[in-house]
């Protein structure tokens, strides 16, 4: 008896002792005030509209160096922001002819973002707890090796053995990591467009104009024997967020080792005028070992997108193919003599 | 002998006003005219036309909702006969449909050397036609390919995603300033005028053609586009174009767009670069040994 606590007493206790605790994992407070509202569209809607960035220097996985930290504090943000820009940000324009045009692309063209996110995570992933992918499933390893098999054998044969970036379908990630929707900041016009009606949102990713109509009437998806390459949307209210479900997308698409079985979830929530948090979970029972949820916070931007033209003058395409097609005569002309 | 009439759809005539308040005359016309001439007017449209068409909060026509052109215009847009597919082996498939084309006048005004310059584009048309390439259609192709596109319409931008090519278009209802550069869609701004919204589009990079028959012109392209409801599942679509490089005077176009009706009906994915690869790429392609 003497060492039970009376009830009134244990709540606070508890309550301070998860503080402790949260406090000892490096949880920084949310840095979003609670309290804020979003504008209202003429139709009563939470109003998202607005061109948004993505662009973050925070790494969709966390990086080794952080293993056990999900937050950063504010000395270690600054510390990192600084490092990132620093080799992010480097130009290629002071080195030789050939370095310059082997790299193509100098700091003109990066827009990886200057900042992390405001709520110091160390990775865009939330879920699993350590911000790093879910393994994949042996099936999925299995597709995934297949396609790295592929490559290996067929790294230009023609174009459908480039990726789909490279072949102006849809927009990838970072280096091999497949397609989306869902939308991952890149290497430049990390931007989205939003625009809502009364029963639509219309969704325009700057990177291959990727499009998508969202009906928010509740209607089925498509059978499920249709297949498209940004998958079928379907999007609803819960309360202030906007979720939209996707699903029905083709086995030629993959995001991070997904199959066409991948379940979409995206959520949109204002959380400040200047800032709409986008979070997304990605289901695929035949891929994944388990769901994983990211969360990037997209910046307003006092912007227009523009059109984004990439199929139409595709001489990457042109030259990817011509110069395999060049080193292939090279090789056979040197075994002829 | 081409007519200089200009063409009538049930009930409404296309018109080349441009003065709203003459504008706003016509439509208050068109009932009282009905009733009287009611035997010449299609039933479909004897009516007021604009009176069942959705409406916004603030009184605009709210022109939301799925479209489609129902016209061979794609094949031409001048009146033509019925031809064969470009290539034997297509039969039927991409053959000339019959049309009595979208121009007001029948004729296209074009100077001497663009007159010629279509007849090649014609031969040419199997390599050459944009469409073919799954290029970004330009306006006013877009409109009118046998494609649906949506209509998003708010306040500050009314959007038009099209289905060919996932291609998409800002019309910018607050102005934007002067374009940045020149695009395949061009720099759409747009207006009321009444219940008609008026596009004007310019900004062309001068890559897209009108047709499949090589009808084309420069990237000093300017199309003033009028969206008019004529009944609630009916929009009367009329464009003026300009090009001084390629044409003699400016020309128009009309033609009725369709609300897509059916349950559930969506704006479902073409997303076309897969099905032209062949056909761009096939002399990169890796040879057998």
């Amino acid at each position: 008896m003497r060492h039970q606590l009376p009830a009134s007493l244990a709540f606070p206790f508890l309550a301070a002792a998860c503080l402790v605790a949260s406090t000892a994992l490096g949880q920084a407070p949310s840095p979003f005030d609670p309290d804020y509202t979003a504008p209202r569209t003429p139709d009563g809607q939470p109003d998202l509209q607005g061109v948004w960035s993505n662009a973050i220097l925070t790494p969709l996985q966390r990086p080794p160096e952080f293993a056990d930290k999900a937050f950063l504090t504010e000395e270690e943000a600054l510390a990192y922001e600084a490092r990132r820009n620093e080799e992010t940000f480097r130009g290629t324009r002071d080195v030789d002819a050939v370095t310059d045009v082997a790299y193509a692309y100098n700091d003109f063209w990066w827009d990886w973002g200057s900042k992390i996110a405001p709520t110091r995570r160390t990775s865009l992933i939330i879920d699993p707890p350590d911000g790093r992918l879910p393994a994949l499933t042996p099936e999925g390893q299995k597709r995934r090796d297949a396609r790295e098999e592929h490559r290996r054998l067929h790294p230009a044969d023609g174009p459908e053995d480039r990726l789909l970036r490279e072949r102006c379908i849809v927009w990838s990630g970072n280096g091999d990591q497949g397609a989306g929707p869902p939308m991952l900041p890149s290497a430049y016009n990390n931007n989205f467009h939003l625009v809502q009606t009364a029963d639509h949102v219309l969704i325009i990713k700057e990177m291959v104009h990727e499009t998508r109509v969202v009906p928010l009437d509740g209607r089925p998806y498509l059978p499920d024997d249709v297949r498209q390459w940004l998958g079928n949307s379907r999007g609803h209210w819960e309360g202030d967020t906007l979720v939209v479900e996707t699903q029905n997308f083709t086995d030629k698409t993959y995001f991070q080792g997904t199959s066409e079985h991948m379940q979409l979830t995206e959520r949109f929530t204002r959380v400040a005028d200047d800032i709409l948090l986008y979070e997304f979970t990605v289901r695929d029972p035949v891929a994944l070992t388990r769901p994983f949820t990211a969360q990037i916070p997209t910046v307003k931007l006092d912007g227009l997108i523009y059109e984004f033209a990439c199929h139409e003058a595709n001489r990457g395409m042109v030259g990817l193919l011509g110069g395999a097609r060049a080193e292939e005569r090279a090789a056979r002309e040197a075994a002829n003599e | 002998m081409a007519s200089s009439r200009p063409r009538r759809y049930a009930g409404l005539q296309a018109s080349k006003e441009t003065d709203p308040m003459r504008n706003r005359l016509r439509h208050s016309l068109i009932a009282p005219m009905a009733l009287i001439a009611g035997g010449f007017l299609a039933p479909a449209f004897s009516q007021a036309p604009n009176a069942q068409f959705p409406r916004t909060a603030t009184g605009e026509p709210r022109l939301d909702g799925i479209w489609q052109a129902l016209t061979e215009a794609n094949s031409d847009i001048r009146p033509h006969a019925a031809g064969p597919a470009p290539l034997p082996e297509l039969g039927t498939f991409s053959a000339i449909r019959p049309g009595l084309g979208i121009v007001e006048g029948n004729d296209i005004p074009y100077q001497p050397w663009a007159a010629e310059k279509q007849k090649e584009n014609f031969a040419n048309r199997l390599e050459l036609d944009p469409e073919g390439k799954c290029f970004l259609p330009g306006v006013p192709r877009a409109t009118y390919l046998p494609y649906p596109f949506q209509i998003l319409q708010t306040p500050q931008f009314v959007m038009i995603a099209y289905q060919f090519a996932n291609a998409v278009r800002t019309i910018h209802m607050e102005d934007p300033g002067p374009s940045p550069g020149d695009s395949w869609m061009g720099w759409s701004v747009g207006r009321w005028e009444g219940d008609t919204l008026v596009v004007d589009v310019s900004a062309f990079n001068g890559q897209s053609w009108f047709d499949r028959a090589g009808n084309f012109h420069s990237d000093a392209l300017h199309v003033v586009e009028r969206y008019t409801p004529m009944g609630p599942n009916h929009l009367l679509y009329e464009a003026t174009i300009e090009d001084p490089n390629v044409f003699t005077r400016p020309w128009n176009i009309s033609l009725p767009l369709y609300r897509r009706v059916e349950e559930n009906v969506e704006l479902m994915e073409f997303k076309c670069v897969e099905f032209v690869e062949e056909k761009l790429y096939r002399h990169l392609r890796k040879q057998p040994e």
